[in-house]
C-alpha cells in the first residue's frame, strides 16, 4: 500500500526501514521518506512499527 | 513517462466524522477527479462501524501512479471529509473474477467483505479460488474480485459479495481454505475486514 502520498513511500519501504533497525516515526523518515513532509501518514508508519515490534 | 494509458484502482479504507459528507463531497469533486481520469466511483459504507467507509476509484491515466497519488485531488479530498490522518492507499488493478451464475433475487446488491492483505502468490490464490468455486458459491458467495497491487506482488485487495449479513458473518467465522486473505489483514498498513454495503456508484464521463 502507499503509506505516503507526499512521498511515495510503500509499505514494504517502510517495512524495509523497521526491519534496517529503524525503531519510531523520525528513524521510518528519515530512512525512506515516509511522513518526512506534511506528517499525515504517522498514524500508519506507527502502526506498521506496532505490529514489527509484536512479530 | 510513456503514453500508455494505465486503468487502475485506488482504494481507501477510513473513518470520517460523517459518511453523509462523502457522496455530496464527490459530486463536488466531479471535475477533479475527471482531470485526474476517474470514471468510477463506488462508496461503501460499513455495516456495523459507523464512519468507515471504503471508496473505490476506477482510473484510466497515463500518469504514474505516484504522480497521481501526490495530485491535490486527494488531499483536497481528504481535507474536505475531516479526515486528519492520511491512511494507506491501495493501487492496482483486478486481475481477476469469480461470479456465481444463479443470483437470488439478480441484481439485488449484497453484503460485500472487503481485505487487503499480503499472500503468498497470486496465480496461485486465482486458481484455488477457482477450483473452489462449488465451495464458494455453496458458501453464499455471489462475486469475487481480485485485485493485484502495482508496489507490491503479494498485496492484493479481495472483494466478496454476500446476498446479506449473515452469509457475510458466516463466512468471516468460517473461511474457506482457498480465500487465505481473511486471516492476513488488520496488521501493520493493512485494514482490518470491511464488511458493508455499498453506498453509491458514480460514473465519471471523460
Amino acid at each position: 500500500m502507499f503509506v505516503c502520498l507526499c512521498t511515495g513511500a510503500t509499505s514494504q519501504m517502510v517495512a524495509d526501514a523497521v526491519a534496517a533497525g529503524a525503531s519510531t516515526t523520525k528513524d521510518v523518515a528519515l530512512a525512506c521518506g515516509a511522513g518526512a513532509d506534511c506528517g499525515r501518514c504517522r498514524g500508519t508508519v506507527r502502526a506498521i512499527l506496532d505490529s514489527a515490534a509484536t512479530d | 513517462m510513456t503514453n500508455d494509458i494505465h486503468s487502475m484502482v485506488i482504494a481507501s479504507d477510513y473513518r470520517v466524522p460523517d459518511p453523509s459528507r462523502v457522496w455530496p463531497l464527490l459530486e463536488r469533486n466531479k471535475t477533479a477527479l475527471a482531470d485526474i481520469g476517474a470514471h468510477h466511483v463506488l462508496v461503501y459504507t460499513s455495516t456495523h462501524d459507523y464512519g468507515r467507509v471504503l471508496v473505490m476509484i476506477g482510473v484510466h491515466s497515463r500518469e504514474p501512479i505516484v504522480e497521481l497519488l501526490r495530485s491535490r485531488v486527494f488531499f483536497d479530498w481528504f481535507d474536505a471529509a475531516g479526515v486528519e490522518d492520511i491512511p494507506a492507499v491501495f493501487a492496482g488493478e483486478i486481475i481477476d473474477r469469480f461470479v456465481a451464475e444463479a443470483q437470488s433475487p439478480p441484481g439485488a446488491p449484497g453484503v460485500v467483505v472487503a481485505a487487503i492483505a499480503s499472500v503468498d502468490d497470486v496465480s496461485t490464490l486465482s486458481e484455488e479460488v477457482r477450483l473452489a468455486m462449488d465451495r464458494f458459491i455453496a458458501a453464499g458467495v455471489r462475486k469475487t474480485w481480485v485485485f493485484q497491487a502495482f508496489d507490491d506482488e503479494h498485496e492484493v485487495l479481495i472483494l466478496s459479495e454476500f446476498p446479506d449479513e449473515d452469509g457475510a458473518r458466516h463466512w468471516i467465522d468460517h473461511p474457506d481454505a482457498a480465500a487465505q486473505w481473511m486471516t492476513r489483514p488488520g496488521a501493520g498498513a493493512y485494514p482490518p475486514l470491511f464488511v458493508g454495503r455499498i453506498f453509491d456508484i458514480m460514473r465519471i464521463e471523460p
